[in-house]
């Protein structure tokens, strides 16, 4: 053995040496590195964690806003229809009450320019009246009696109205 | 010139260079001895154990800088040694996961001392640095390998800048002497690797008893089964036990065997032929480290298992 250089005192410096310098490596450098190593571990599960929370809640309200977009868009088209709907029977009712307004004025034109033709027609009458009476004065050369006056303005508008 | 002239124009001039440096530098007879040696005024202070020590100094010193202030972001020597300590554990949880956790000190500072012990005997200084003695040999009881020195024999050129009267001829030693050196691998110390056996050895056994309590006894002194199981119970036994010299030759043989043909290499052309070996000797201490650890976590794993571990699989199979 100590041909070979196998000695117990060295080798019991060894194995000293050796379990001295595992503890203090254990101490200074196994132990932190793999706290450290676990730590980071941890954390960067509870990131992968959060992050699928996140995903999950991103989904939630991604789901709520698609409801609330299909629920908007129904009430915008529900508020439409009855908006077209308002609208038709307004137009109804305002192509029902132009009409009624168109009619009656009409009705008023018609009945207004019939009495202007009648008005018109009793002035021409009585201008044709007070021609013939003229005419008839000045060709007879004398002034006809009163009663005769009146005949003779009878008779021609009778003429009158038969021609018209 | 082409990339293929030019390395060969390479190899051919450094072996050239090589062999001017051998013939104008001549060495004498390296002696290589298997013990290591006290050195001068330190009984049982060797020149490995110093070597182990600055090499204790420097893993020290490497993890208390690494881990002086750490950071959630690993930056520069923490990050080297987070690469380190993470890739050895996620190694060894591979092998066996549930005892990897309670046995990682004693495996990673397995590794991390072997292989720095491996690579520094690899230093410029190691084998050439050292105390010329006239002391004999075989008188220290130490074993030395004579290599015949095939230049000296065949061109006895002296060292020019030395050749006035009185001075050596020689760099080094005159031959005859013996060097003794001043740095030495640390695993190529016997007592080292014995050291790291007998603790790879009572760890095993620590968690076998710690796995299956006294009943691990069972696996070598097994009297229910009959001859067979105490023959089979034997040989475990023995195989158990020679696991200590397994582990300590293996380890010293691989370095020391390094060493001596880093230096018969060295001594038949000191410029470019080393290289190669050099690398593989970086390889082989990798491996060493590598295996001596790994070895330990695997026999770990087989002295937790339970006895009846196979016999129970066995008849899984079988079912």
């Amino acid at each position: 053995m100590e041909a070979l250089g196998l000695n117990l005192p060295k080798l019991i410096y060894q194995i000293i040496n050796f379990l001295m310098l595992m503890i203090i490596l254990y101490a200074l450098l196994y132990k932190r590195i793999l706290a450290m190593l676990a730590e980071r571990q941890q954390r960067i599960e509870q990131s992968l964690k959060d992050a699928e929370q996140v995903k999950l809640q991103l989904a939630n309200a991604k789901r709520d806003y698609d409801a609330e977009i299909a629920k908007a868009r129904q009430e915008a088209a529900s508020i439409v229809a009855q908006a077209q709907e308002r609208a038709k029977s307004q137009e109804v009712e305002i192509l029902a009450q132009a009409r009624r307004d168109a009619d009656r004025v009409r009705e008023e034109a018609r009945v207004s320019t019939l009495q202007e033709r009648d008005t018109l027609l009793r002035e021409a009458k009585d201008q044709i009246a007070q021609l013939i009476t003229l005419t008839a004065s000045q060709v007879l050369g004398a002034e006809l009696k009163a009663s005769g006056h009146d005949t003779l303005i009878a008779e021609s508008l009778s003429a009158l109205d038969r021609r018209n | 010139m082409s990339s293929r002239n030019r390395i060969i124009l390479i190899v051919v001039g450094a072996i050239a260079v090589g062999i001017i440096a051998r013939l104008i530098f001549p060495m004498g007879s390296p002696v290589v001895t298997v013990r290591a040696d006290d050195l001068p005024g330190l009984p049982n202070f060797t020149n490995s154990f110093m070597v182990l020590l600055v090499v204790d100094l420097i893993l020290i010193l490497l993890a208390f800088f690494a881990t002086r202030n750490m950071q959630l972001v690993p930056r520069g020597l923490q990050n080297a040694m987070e690469l380190v300590i993470e890739s050895m554990f996620n190694f060894f949880c591979s092998i066996n996961k549930k005892w990897t956790p309670a046995a990682f000190p004693v495996l990673a500072t397995i590794f991390l001392m072997v292989i720095l012990s491996n690579w520094a005997g690899m230093l410029p200084g190691f084998g050439s640095i050292g105390f010329c003695t006239h002391e004999e040999h075989s008188s220290q009881g130490a074993l030395a390998i004579n290599l015949k020195d095939p230049y000296l024999g065949l061109l006895p050129v002296q060292f020019p800048l030395a050749a006035e009267e009185g001075k050596s001829k020689y760099l080094g030693c005159e031959p005859g002497e013996h060097l003794l050196e001043l740095f030495r691998a640390p695993t190529a110390d016997l007592n080292l690797t014995l050291a790291l056996a007998l603790v790879a050895f009572v760890t095993v056994e620590y968690f076998g008893f710690r796995a299956l309590g006294l009943g691990y006894l069972g696996k070598f002194f097994n009297f229910k089964g009959g001859p067979i199981s105490i023959i089979v119970g034997l040989f475990e036994f023995i195989s158990e036990i020679a696991r200590i010299p397994a582990f300590m030759f293996r380890l010293f043989g691989n370095v020391f065997a390094g060493e001596v043909l880093l230096i018969v290499m060295i001594f038949l052309l000191p410029i470019a032929l080393p290289l190669p070996f050099y690398l593989f000797e970086v390889f082989v201490g990798f491996m060493q480290a590598f295996i001596f650890s790994v070895l330990t976590i695997a026999f770990i794993g087989l002295a937790t298992e339970h006895h009846g571990d196979d016999h129970s699989h066995a008849e899984g199979a079988h079912h």
